[in-house]
């Protein structure tokens, strides 16, 4: 490359390592002083090979593996993966492992959609905000601890039911905590709707039509805020969803300052579902027998992330560990928003951007194929092993 | 004036370990108001100075690209303006050890070489972040210069000097300029949150953005040299526009409580606002703040 081409594109590298990024991703975008015109996404430094380990593991063991697929949305990974496994074992659990699961599903969402609202007001110079919400995230990470005794990978699900039981004594604890946040939530609400410098960054940036986010597949909270009426708790209710029903959240502005309204507007709703839970908890066992084979076959589990749609693909062949399992996480559907979404916005409207599909980047890491000078570079699994060896020697 | 008395100036107070040791505290009373603010304990009172130990203590590396002498002088030159600048404002409310009619005019432009070598010193480096920073500092230059230049020159024609010490002196005799000149002091104020890079006005080091702006390159003494002329400039901004508009300082009592009253207003403004962008920056600056700063001006002349 010339100078003189190198002068016309003035790229700026946000990553693998970065002050505004918490995991490893990296990004490139083409400005022309403050405006940017490209952005390109490489992802893949936190690959883990996850797909992969499970398939040397048991089915008991795989829950915990899997759970750590995200350090978030932790209880939903393991969710979708029980519900595929009773599923094909042709199990059914118990309604009230069935509203508990639900439960600590809501719950989650709450304590990552909070999680979320401080790292975006982080994202844009903000910092009041991010602290006062991770301190009330406190609350609801609190909760969790009490119910569960785990702070982030709670471990609820077994496979054929839940291994936490609620007493009374945990559920006022739940609702005072609910009752708290509620107050919390609506104050947030009113800094999102009111503030004007904080108006100022969201309102009208990242602006997305709801045909596009069509076209680009987004999902969660990310589609429900350009108006696409995309959430799996309603369209294809699991678990105790379809005893407890949840209201849509939707919003046609497609910008930012909707995608904060959606997601406080969620927790809301998480805040009254938790009460309805609490209130109709059905009584009854907490688990039914799984066999350790399970039958041969194939199903696919999906789930409503906080973050999206999460597909899981569960293949058997009739032993004790899973033949495959493919996980889609709802990052991976998002990405492409934020590229096509990002030409002609200001450089500084860049972090909040990537923040507002709430990206989560260890948990849609894939392999990937790099092409260096035009040259793949292919490397098979003996290939790699001797690499292995060959570098701790 | 002998040469002792002159080096004891310069050295040793206002100009040298006083500015130096003041301009850290009040680092840490900013930012234990903003933590407290935000809910957080913060730092430590001695935490300033532990930084800057550490900073001076840590290797200097001069990255590759960068004109050395330029890398090596901007943090000395703006670190030395800001020094200048105390000088000729009433420190600790004793009178300015320099003074001479239009001061004013030159102290305001020391201020400005702080900015100016940040500015400087990210475009000397081929880092793009440090680039894209000096762009960002030298517009927020442009942008808070004026409307600041116009809020201080209010007082100024009021009491008809250029001359620091005899605003000061006269700011105590009539009614506080706050008063009657409110626009003048919020403008004076956020002027001085621009020119000193605090929230929300920290797009040129906005870390989210562009990690630190363009002091992206440096680390060990260039950055500890930046940072205590950034606390001096701190002390002598709060300074000038508590003795412009707050009354005069006569005494040290009145400077203490009149500065660290106008720091607890910074800081609070400093934790209730998101970054702005650079561009809604120049536009609150030039159609608000200038417009504000002249329209009060001109009132003031005619009247």
């Amino acid at each position: 490359m010339t100078k003189q081409e190198a002068f016309e594109k003035f790229i700026v590298p946000i990553g693998p390592q970065h002050p505004a990024l918490k995991e490893p991703g990296h990004f490139e975008f083409v400005v022309d002083g403050e405006i940017v015109t490209g952005a390109a996404i490489r992802l893949g430094y936190v690959h883990r090979g996850i797909e992969k380990g499970v398939e040397s593991r048991n089915w008991t063991q795989n829950i915990y593996m899997l759970e750590r697929v995200c350090g978030i949305c932790s209880h939903i990974h393991a969710t979708a993966y029980t519900l595929g496994v009773e599923q094909l074992a042709n199990v059914t659990v118990p309604p009230r492992a069935q509203a508990i699961r639900t439960l600590v599903s809501e719950l989650e969402r709450i304590h990552s959609h909070l999680l979320w609202l401080g790292v975006a007001a982080h994202e844009g110079g903000f910092d009041t905000l991010f602290m006062f919400s991770w301190r009330d995230r406190e609350t609801v990470m609190d909760l969790l601890e009490t119910i569960s005794g785990n702070r982030v990978h709670y471990s609820t699900n077994i496979l054929g039911g839940v291994k936490i039981d609620l007493d009374e004594e945990k559920i006022t604890a739940i609702r005072k905590g609910m009752d708290f946040l509620e107050e919390r939530t609506h104050h947030y609400l009113k800094v999102i709707n009111t503030d004007e410098t904080f108006l100022g960054r969201t309102r009208g940036v990242g602006t997305m039509s709801s045909q596009q986010a069509e076209e680009l597949s987004a999902v969660g909270p990310t589609a429900r805020a350009s108006g696409v009426p995309r959430d799996l708790r309603i369209d294809a209710p699991y678990a105790a969803y379809p005893e407890f029903p949840v209201r849509l959240m939707l919003s046609n502005e497609g910008d930012l300052h909707a995608r904060f309204v959606v997601r406080m507007n969620e927790c809301l709703e998480a805040y009254r579902l938790i009460r309805e839970i609490l209130d109709h908890l059905p009584e009854g066992e907490l688990t039914v027998r799984m066999p350790r084979r399970i039958p041969e076959g194939e199903t696919i589990s999906r789930v409503e992330a906080p973050r999206g749609e999460l597909a899981y693909f569960i293949k058997s062949a009739g032993g004790d560990k899973p033949d495959r399992i493919k996980i889609r996480t709802p990052s991976l559907c998002n990405w492409g928003t934020i590229t096509s979404v990002a030409v002609g916005h200001k450089l500084a409207d860049m972090p909040m951007l990537l923040a507002g599909i709430d990206p989560c980047f260890s948990c849609n890491d894939r392999m990937v194929r790099v092409n260096r000078a035009n040259q793949p570079q292919l490397w098979s699994w003996e290939d790699l092993r001797l690499y292995g060896i060959e570098y701790y020697r | 004036m002998n040469t002792a008395l002159t080096l004891l100036l310069l050295l040793i107070f206002p100009g040298g370990l006083f500015l130096l040791g003041s301009g850290m505290a009040y680092e840490w009373v900013d930012r234990k108001l903003v933590a407290r603010f935000q809910n957080r304990i913060g730092p430590r009172w001695f935490q300033p100075l532990a930084d800057m130990v550490k900073l001076l203590a840590k290797e200097e590396i001069t990255p590759q690209g960068v004109h050395k002498g330029l890398f090596i002088a901007l943090p000395v030159v703006a670190l030395a303006g800001a020094l200048t600048a105390a000088l000729y404002v009433p420190l600790i409310g004793f009178k300015p050890s320099f003074s001479f009619p239009g001061d004013l005019v030159v102290t305001l432009y020391l201020l400005s070489m702080m900015s100016l070598c940040m500015g400087l010193a990210g475009a000397n480096t081929v880092n793009r972040f440090s680039l894209v920073g000096a762009t960002r500092t030298l517009t927020q230059l442009f942008s808070y210069e004026a409307p600041f230049l116009l809020a201080m020159l209010g007082p100024a024609i009021v009491t008809g000097s250029w001359q620091i010490n005899q605003i000061n002196a006269q700011a105590g005799n009539t009614w506080w300029f706050i008063l009657t000149q409110p626009i003048g002091f919020l403008v004076a104020l956020v002027g001085l949150m621009g020119k000193l890079e605090l929230p929300p006005f920290d797009a040129p080091e906005a870390e989210t953005e562009i990690v630190s702006g363009a002091l992206t390159e440096y680390s060990g003494r260039g950055l500890a040299l930046f940072r205590l002329g950034k606390d001096a400039e701190l002390v002598i901004g709060l300074t000038l526009v508590a003795a412009f508009y707050l009354g005069g300082l006569a005494n040290p009592l009145e400077f203490l409580l009149k500065t660290l009253g106008l720091l607890v207003v910074m800081a609070g403004l400093q934790s209730l606002f998101a970054r702005l962008r650079i561009d809604q920056t120049v536009g609150l600056w030039w159609r608000i703040g200038a417009l504000l700063a002249l329209a009060q001006l001109l009132v003031l002349i005619i009247l």
